[in-house]
């Protein structure tokens, strides 16, 4: 199903197609220069050129790894509330909040109607594209997700938020068609923090993508996931894409249950852990995702964003997941 | 009917100015070993400090330390237990915050005091009674995951640590607390649990001395259980009011043999409700309200809030009083 969705967008991957997650650590020096341009000692121009760089070097990595669908990196990104809540009119940056032990963060504030006034990911999308002919995804992060990690003291209740902000993220979904973008991952890591909310998030991704030409991914991850499995393969998605490695592959037991209907990014590497896994490692797991997937159904990637792997740590991960695509492409029966 | 305000238990324990970074600058110093132990106790007491002001400042009658050594609700205490290893990171409930899970690998201790001395310090610098809060058995439970088979299934590893916390409920007593709270948000979850909750804090009300026991749920929506909440033995009732828009109307409809905690500002979210329209909604459940005192307070600890938007919602219950007694 999905695969022929794949075809008419005239996407070619081969079996098994290899992606990330999204976030990739911080290249050529960016910390800094974000500090620096925050002091006043670089201009934006500036810290954009190193931005640039920094993504040009992730393009070329994946690239050089065998990646086949790849990602921007985020370079240019904070978190993936904050990018969007900075870019959005109707969002404020709040004060201070603790995540966990001594790590705070400030959760944005919606204090107006929330806007979409002009492309926000378009332009960086446009730059990764034109670096590659792979498919680059259009990176966004979803209205339930959005709704649920900000204040809101605007709209009415968070159904009321959330479809507010499905509008917006479905005009930077039609932006990034309109630019020829063709695989748009939303992302949705809230999407079982609230079991009995699930409705709402899914009304709200429907929002997101009815109707629209994109192959649609949606990541979610840290979850109670046997809350709303199966009802979250109602989501208009073609392709889930799960943390599986960090909770010891668990989720098969529900799969086994109830079948996994949709595509599926298999997380086959723990992004929270600073051991490499080796092939054999991977390849184990590939075997078990396959006694409940079929291939065409399966892609590989690592369970979460990279953003707090080091460069090397990050390199040597998604190095493995292409070794191990290719042990299994070679053995199995070609795609089409 | 007498309302008293109350806090829920956690507090900010930063803001904007650097004395109130002090207690962040100072754990990441002492994990770089350019702290000392004593730097880090002095920065804790600091901001223990800060939190006791700003629950005085806003006319709290009954207040918390803001739990502010607390690494997270459910570690800061199963931790310092016998047969607990503290793990790795997990979301708490609904919120975006996490704590480090407990690994119980054998029979739960409790070998020293939890949180006797946190609560001396706090009553030692108020002029108002202080009330210690404690995650209950059963959260606790919830929350762990069991080793080496050491306990057999939930009801039996809620026991363990009631029995364990019960020899704290009785160590705080003695200490002078007139009110003793203790957090089940888990049981919103598991609802079906519940005579697992009630034997846990039957254990825990044999210790209470002259103590009252409060129990607070948040994280949740109680209605479904309110009427058997209501038979739980506990002298206080204490509800997070903001999962059910609908809530309000069955208390009061429902009406209380036991004094109730109103928590219907909602500690999630920054918008500041209108104290007239909150009080409004208090007094219609308080004239059904056996006995009291009753208490205001927010929904959940205000650490999910900016600190200056906590402090807001300590002066909100003020206001929300000032409505109840035709004096705003």
């Amino acid at each position: 199903m999905s695969r022929a969705k794949l075809e008419k967008l005239g996407i070619d991957l081969p079996l098994f197609p290899v992606t990330s997650v999204g976030s990739f650590p911080k290249a050529e020096g960016l910390g800094s220069a974000r500090t620096d341009y925050q002091r006043g000692k670089i201009t934006r121009e500036e810290l954009q050129r190193r931005e640039e760089r920094a993504t040009a070097f992730w393009i070329e990595k994946q690239e050089e790894l065998g990646v086949d669908v790849l990602v921007d990196g985020e370079q240019y990104r904070g978190d993936m509330v904050a990018y969007f809540a900075e870019n959005l009119p109707g969002f404020e940056q709040g004060g201070l909040v603790r995540s966990y032990g001594n790590r705070y963060y400030r959760k944005p504030i919606i204090v107006g109607e929330v806007k979409w006034t002009q492309p926000i990911t378009v332009d960086w999308w446009k730059f990764a594209q034109s670096l590659t002919r792979k498919p680059v995804k259009g990176m966004l992060t979803g209205p339930y997700t959005l709704m649920d990690w900000a204040f809101n003291e605007y709209y009415a209740d968070r159904r009321a938020t959330c479809l507010a902000l499905a509008q917006v993220i479905r005009r930077e979904v039609e932006a990034l068609i309109e630019a020829g973008c063709k695989i748009i991952q939303v992302d949705e890591p809230a999407l079982s923090v609230r079991p009995e909310e699930l409705p709402v998030a899914l009304e709200g991704l429907h929002v997101v993508m009815d109707g629209l030409p994109a192959y649609f991914i949606t990541h979610a991850c840290y979850g109670a996931f046997e809350h709303i499995y199966p009802k979250m393969l109602e989501a208009p998605v073609d392709n889930f894409d799960l943390e599986m490695s960090n909770s010891g592959l668990d989720m098969l037991a529900l799969f086994r249950r109830d079948p996994f209907t949709k595509d599926l990014s298999f997380g086959v590497v723990d992004s929270h852990s600073h051991v490499i896994e080796d092939v054999a490692t991977v390849r184990q797991r590939i075997e078990q995702a396959l006694t409940v997937l079929k291939p065409e159904q399966l892609w590989l990637d690592p369970d979460c964003g990279f953003k707090t792997r080091t460069i090397e740590e990050s390199v040597g991960k998604l190095r493995v997941i292409v070794e191990a695509a290719k042990e299994f492409r070679s053995a199995a029966v070609p795609a089409r | 009917m007498q309302i008293l305000l109350t806090n829920a238990g956690s507090y900010p324990r930063i803001g904007e100015t650097p004395e109130l970074q002090l207690l962040r600058r100072t754990i990441a110093a002492w994990e770089r070993k350019e702290a000392s132990d004593a730097d880090l106790r002095a920065a804790e007491d600091a901001l223990v400090r800060a939190a006791l002001d700003d629950q005085l400042e806003a006319g709290l009658d009954l207040i918390t330390d803001g739990q502010i050594r607390w690494y997270d609700p459910i570690s800061h205490l199963a931790g310092k237990l016998a047969g607990v290893e503290i793990n790795g990171l997990l979301r708490l409930f609904d919120t975006n915050f996490y704590f480090r899970q407990p690994v119980v690998r054998g029979a739960l201790q409790r070998s020293r005091a939890l949180i006797v001395s946190e609560y001396e310090f706090a009553r030692s610098h108020s002029s108002k009674p202080v009330k210690p809060v404690l995650t209950g058995p059963y959260t606790l439970a919830r929350s762990s995951i069991v080793a080496n088979g050491a306990y057999d299934n939930v009801g039996a590893l809620t026991r363990g640590y009631a029995v364990a916390l019960s020899l704290e409920v009785q160590a705080l007593a003695r200490a002078g607390a007139e009110v003793i709270q203790i957090d089940e948000p888990a049981i919103l979850r598991w609802p079906g649990d519940l005579l697992v909750l009630e034997r846990a804090l039957a254990e825990l009300a044999a210790s209470k001395g002259k103590a009252l026991l409060a129990l607070h749920l948040s994280f949740g929506d109680p209605q479904p259980l309110y009427e058997r909440l209501q038979k739980l033995p506990v002298d206080i009732l204490s509800l997070d009011f903001t999962y059910n828009p609908k809530l309000a109307d069955h208390v009061a409809a429902a009406g209380s043999d036991k004094p109730l905690g109103l928590g219907l500002i909602d500690a999630r979210n920054t918008r500041l409700e209108d104290a007239a329209a909150v009080a409004k909604q208090a007094e219609r459940i308080l004239s059904r309200v056996k006995v009291g005192p009753c208490y205001l307070l927010p929904s959940c600890g205000l650490e999910y809030l900016p600190r200056d938007r906590a402090r807001s919602k300590l002066k909100l219950l003020a206001q929300v009083r000032a409505h109840l007694k035709g004096t705003p």
